[in-house]
């Protein structure tokens, strides 16, 4: 016969264990004092939001929201023979002609809230995923030019650059079955330039009423506040998806119909399982010509290592990227296809000239000086990237060679902090400035990129780290709440459509002219210079706009991002795209492509 | 984070099947020696945490420096001039781990000293007074073990800031739970017994108990959960820096290893992230053992009852 | 109950510490202009947020418990949470399942194994490696799995996907599952190793083998069923271990599960998911001890009263 008196104490513990949780969960609730905060205060209330959800762990910077290709476009323009060179088009000749079928799986950077291009503020995968279910009313060539798309026409009225009429392409459906008039185009617009986020960047050029004419069912006519020869770029982002009105006015009332895109474009929205695979299939009855790949899937994969690999293992046939890394992985693999493109955007640390202690110019010059250029080129650019002096590469037409970058030069640095320091005791502590980065939260780079800048800047700043979710960081430097920031921007094919990150009225409580900077002389520049269309003109004044922004020291230029387009062996076309008129297309902007003409083979 | 409430609660499940044991069983565990093992890992710990101290004197190199060697790129593997290798950036990754160490090691100790204050005298009072006071504290306890506690970690850090101090405290609540239950459950089997009813008949009052008969004996099997829980709230720093969420300003071994769990790298140059890894893994293993050790030794078994 | 204090919990703690309006509008919380406004007014209604704290918890619990957890605040149209919830939730589970059987799996036969070599040199040896695989931290295992299964030896693929097919779905879930199994299976391992080898030495044991049962049915039949008892409770404690361990595991393995969720939400402060996932996880928690408990019932008859 058993004995175990003393296993009836371990009874009793684990029993009390359990009865216990079984009383509190019987009786009723006594009270109780576990707290779960201590220090009464918390930092400030700024929280998330719908604003675009771009990963970073690839790039070394962050993107704007309402994308670097809302209504104002992107990329510098170029020559026309400068074109293949600045554009690294690594893709396949001789393969044949093109054949349907096949499913192709594209790794993105991240994936996005919504799909919605008038309420939903598209990054750089959001903006991928539209491009295979809606059409722009423009696109861009080879030369850099904006030539009519989904629209038939569009021209300025009598020569007046404040006034453009455009005219739709008749006979076309939307997905739905909606047909396509000139009131879907008008209803795209106005709600895109009427909603509180994403019509930020659309708004300052355009009166409040009367930003749009209709003129008859196909026609329409645009007025803006002041000329610009350069409208119709405008067009070939965000500003130029054409939703179906349809939908837009079902998802007014059911939001949850904003991941359910309806366009005109070559592919279908299928099904969308966030954070996993959006999916697209054909539309047999597209506009614009004969589709060939049956879908095309879209899966978000934030690590850009992780995604390399998948398109080297197989599994994923392309991928956007722009971290060093994960290119030069794709490069050792010769079966890789890259279009390579240098010509976009540029990353920068961000000072806000708004708030000290970088308001005075001293500072943020000093932090120029202390930013050390050459160990970043070398262990975050990794030899792959261009360091930047400006927004232009070296080729292209506005380059302005007496712009340098004067940084790597600490001891002039100190010169600088000391005698704000000086003056300004009260925002330095021991003799060096004190000052708060902020960036997102998640990315391993943008940890090293950090942690890499302060070895520089610790000479004469203290610096203190400040990472937050995605969403909070795009927000923070919109309201203007950041010293420094690290950023990705100015990626427009017209320098004319960047205005909107530059120009003073853009500054305000939720500012897109992000260092919060007004120069009323710049501006001037600026608009002078998006007015015309004469060539020399241009070139003057763009590089004068540069002289300013580099002795204003606001932007510390790292270096142009490399955006690559990777494409498994088997796929084509990428580079094919034409537009109604038989006009080449430009083959990729700001690491997105197109995927209409795109065909895979065995 | 598996580990924090299951460690903590295997520790304790341990405990109690241990006072569960029949008095055969005790002859042959009871006074087992502390063994050779125990103070290798006691060494171990001395050593880590005197260099973790003596960091800012001993000649480490710069853990914030980059050391690059022209026309070489980094990481650079580990060799004579870096023990450890060196990261992306090429900072010295000995020097790193071993700055780590001062915030890690500090969350750790840190964490477990609150929650041993909080929850051991917690789980000591409680039963000892039973009633009312009691069921109020056990119903706390429950609360705070049904809350998830990386989420609670989450929570709590993201809507505070993520210093040092945040950051031990809340993994010192996270502790506070389960070892108030072992407290308690420790503290049920002696407050029964003859001495403490000796003591009470004698007139002595109830803080005198408490301090003078009860302490002493609970202190035993604590430190040995001590020990362990230690080695948890490490880990449990590891974790949240591994989602990025640990504290902001430092290096942590968390952090180093995050920094170095990327695909390419742990392809190219994996000694970024087993660095701190090995070293880690020392001092949880150190810290377990030790703490097995301890209770083992220590373990009163109620023979004679 | 415990659950109401969960949720008020962390309901004042997000409303009080975080900033609603925000949350719901983002940067045009802040905006002055008409439509803004508007919009300011309407969220202001719709989510009662000029109403007095305990007001706006009593609505939410009422809409909570008759399962409408409200809407993702941070997602583009606002879906409702339940969508998120029942997405997400099984996979979770399946995980957290799926590594509870590798656990069982792995830790029965080990432990009979060792158990019935107890103190061999081969036990030695066993036990030596239980106790190292308990100090990895799950993060670290999984990175080092990840990087020799999935990277060097391709037999898992690196990624989970949603729309797969069920086999291929399983089969990116046994690497997870494997993480959060193994430091499991050596707790499990090394508790029931220590209770067979006491239930091994009791009378009736001796008295069967003298009656000449075999080995093998001894350790079967008789010598588990006591062991059971405190298995059973840290079998139970460990699977809410898991649940917190799956949130690293599914962030490592890019699992989209609840455990994903609830850290992005906690991060863009997205109250009713975070509300939603709190709550499930702490009535499972409650639920499970509720099992436990029956389970003792019926393997002990002493306990039923």
């Amino acid at each position: 016969m058993r004995t175990r008196p003393s296993r009836r104490a371990a009874k009793y513990g684990l029993a009390a264990l359990v009865s216990f949780s079984l009383i509190a969960a019987a009786c009723g609730g006594s009270d109780d004092n576990a707290s779960d905060d201590t220090t009464a205060d918390s930092t400030a209330d700024t929280t998330a939001d719908t604003s675009d959800a771009t990963a970073t762990s690839d790039a070394p910077t962050t993107d704007a929201p309402a994308g670097t290709d809302a209504p104002e476009g992107t990329d510098a323009p170029t020559g026309t023979e400068v074109k293949e060179g600045e554009i690294d088009i690594g893709m396949n000749t001789d393969v044949g002609d093109p054949v349907p079928g096949g499913t192709l799986r594209y790794g993105l950077e991240a994936d996005v809230d919504g799909l919605n291009p008038t309420s939903s503020a598209l990054s750089a995968p959001g903006l991928m995923m539209a491009n295979a279910v809606f059409d722009t009313l423009t696109a861009w060539d080879v030369d850099g030019k904006a030539v009519p798309y989904l629209a038939e026409s569009i021209e300025p009225l009598d020569g007046d650059f404040s006034k453009w009429v455009l005219t739709i392409r008749q006979g076309i459906t939307f997905h739905d079955g909606t047909p396509l008039n000139i009131d879907a185009i008008i209803q795209s617009f106005e709600t895109q330039r009427q909603d509180p986020l994403v019509g930020l960047a659309v708004k300052p050029f355009y009166p409040e009423t009367g930003a749009v004419d209709r003129i008859d069912d196909y026609t329409a006519q645009f007025n803006l506040l002041e000329p610009n020869a350069f409208f119709p770029g405008a067009l070939t982002g965000q500003l130029g998806y054409v939703s179906s009105p349809t939908w837009i006015a079902a998802a007014l009332d059911d939001p949850t119909l904003n991941q359910k895109p309806v366009g005109t474009g070559p592919f279908v929205f299928d099904s969308r399982s966030p954070d996993s695979v959006t999916r697209f299939v054909r539309n047999d009855s597209w506009w614009n010509g004969e589709v060939y790949l049956d879908a095309v899937e879209f899966v978000p994969v934030p690590d850009a290592d992780t995604r390399a690999e998948l398109l080297l293992e197989g599994d994923i046939n392309a991928l956007q990227t722009s971290d060093p890394g994960a290119i030069l992985k794709l490069d050792e693999d010769s079966s890789v296809q890259q279009v390579k493109d240098e010509t976009s955007e540029e990353g920068f640390a961000m000072m806000n000239s708004g708030s000290p202690p970088f308001d005075d110019i001293r500072a943020r010059e000093a932090l120029t000086l202390a930013t050390p250029e050459e160990n970043y080129l070398n262990l975050i650019g990794l030899g792959v990237l261009r360091p930047a002096s400006q927004r232009y590469i070296p080729e292209s037409k506005y380059y302005n060679p007496d712009v340098t970058m004067h940084m790597d030069d600490p001891a002039a640095a100190k010169v600088l902090s000391d005698e704000y320091c000086g003056e300004v005791p009260e925002n330095c502590t021991d003799g060096k400035i004190n000052m708060e980065l902020q960036y997102p939260a998640g990315s391993v780079v943008l940890d090293q990129t950090s942690d890499l800048l302060i070895q520089g800047w610790s000479g004469s700043f203290n610096v203190t780290v400040q990472t937050i979710p995605q969403d909070e960081h795009i927000q923070e430097a919109a309201l203007g709440q950041y010293n420094v920031v690290l950023w990705r921007q100015f990626g427009a094919e017209d320098p004319a459509l960047d205005n909107v990150w530059l120009l003073c009225r853009t500054v305000g409580g939720i500012s897109l002219n992000w260092p919060k900077f007004c120069d009323p002389s710049r501006d001037e520049l600026l608009l002078q210079a998006q007015a015309t269309t004469d060539e020399a003109t241009r070139i003057d004044l763009y590089k004068q706009i540069e002289q300013k922004l580099h002795d204003d020291y606001l932007y510390i230029f790292l270096a142009h991002t490399l955006w690559s387009n990777a494409f498994a062996e088997n796929v084509h076309g990428v580079c094919d795209r034409v537009s109604p008129e038989d006009v080449p297309l430009r083959c990729v902007s700001n690491g997105r492509n197109w995927f209409s003409s795109i065909w895979m083979s065995e | 984070m598996t580990d924090l409430s299951t460690h903590m609660e295997h520790g304790q499940a341990n405990l109690l099947a241990d006072l569960g044991q029949m008095p055969a069983q005790d002859v042959t565990q009871k006074g087992r020696r502390l063994g050779i093992g125990f103070w290798l890992a006691i060494a171990f710990m001395v050593v880590i945490v005197l260099v973790a101290v003596l960091a800012p004197w001993l000649p480490l190199k710069d853990p914030e420096k980059s050391y690059v060697i022209a026309g070489e790129r980094p990481p650079y593997s580990p060799s004579w001039q870096f023990w450890f290798g060196t990261d992306q950036l090429s900072r010295d990754m000995f020097s790193r781990t071993i700055w780590g160490a001062r915030i890690s090691l500090t969350v750790g100790f840190s964490a477990i000293a609150f929650g041993m204050l909080v929850g051991g005298s917690c789980g000591m009072i409680a039963c000892y007074f039973r009633g009312r006071f009691n069921a109020i504290i056990s119903f706390v306890f429950v609360v705070l073990l049904s809350f998830p506690a990386l989420v609670l970690a989450i929570l709590i850090t993201s809507l505070l800031d993520r210093s040092l101090f945040t950051i031990s405290f809340t993994i010192g609540i996270l502790s506070v739970a389960p070892v108030g239950m072992v407290s308690r459950a420790t503290t049920i089997s002696f407050a029964d017994r003859e001495f403490v009813l000796a003591a009470r008949s004698l007139g002595a009052r109830h803080p005198r108990i408490i301090l003078r008969e009860l302490l002493p004996n609970v202190v035993i099997p604590m430190s040995a959960l001590a020990l362990l829980g230690v080695a948890v709230a490490i880990v449990a720093e590891g974790g949240l820096a591994f989602l990025g969420l640990s504290v902001q300003q430092g290096i942590t071994w968390g952090k180093l290893i995050q920094n170095g769990a990327g695909r390419s790298d742990l392809e190219d140059a994996p000694w970024i992230a087993f660095s701190p890894i090995l070293v880690l893994f020392l001092t949880v293993l150190s810290l377990n053992f030790a703490g097995d050790r301890l209770r083992s030794h220590f373990d009163v078994k109620e023979t004679a009852l | 109950m415990l659950l109401l204090v969960i949720s008020m919990l962390t309901f004042g703690a997000m409303n009080v510490l975080g900033d609603p309006l925000f949350n719901i509008l983002g940067v045009t919380a802040s905006a002055t202009d008409e439509d803004s406004l508007q919009k300011i007014e309407a969220a202001k209604e719709e989510y009662n947020l000029d109403d007095p704290l305990p007001v706006r918890y009593a609505i939410w619990l009422g809409g909570f418990v008759q399962g409408d957890f409200g809407v993702q605040f941070s997602e583009d149209g606002q879906p409702p949470v339940r969508n998120l919830i029942v997405e997400r939730l099984p996979r979770t589970l399946s995980l957290v399942i799926l590594a509870q059987l590798m656990a069982l799996a792995i830790s029965l036969p080990w432990a009979l194994w060792s158990a019935s070599r107890a103190d061999s040199k081969a036990d030695k040896v066993s036990t030596v490696g239980a106790f190292l695989t308990i100090s990895i931290p799950n993060f670290a295992l999984a990175v080092i799995l990840s990087y020799i299964l999935s990277i060097k030896l391709g037999w898992f693929p690196l990624v989970y996907e949603a729309d797969a097919p069920f086999p291929s779905r399983l089969h990116a879930m046994i690497l997870p599952a494997f993480t959060l199994a193994l430091p499991a299976a050596a707790v499990y391992q090394r508790l029931l190793r220590t209770d067979l080898i006491t239930t091994l030495q009791e009378d009736f044991i001796l008295t069967a083998r003298a009656k000449g049962v075999s080995r093998r049915s001894i350790l079967f039949k008789h010598a588990l069923r006591p062991s059971l008892f405190s298995f059973v409770t840290v079998f139970g404690i460990t699977t809410g271990a898991l649940i917190g361990g799956a949130l690293v595991v599914e962030s490592i393995f890019l699992i989209p599960g609840l455990g994903r969720a609830i850290v992005e939400a906690v991060l863009r402060e997205d109250f009713p998911v975070v509300l939603a996932i709190v709550m499930i996880v702490a009535a499972i928690f409650v639920l499970l001890n509720l099992v436990i408990d029956l389970i003792y019932s019926l393997i002990d008859p002493r306990v039923r009263r």
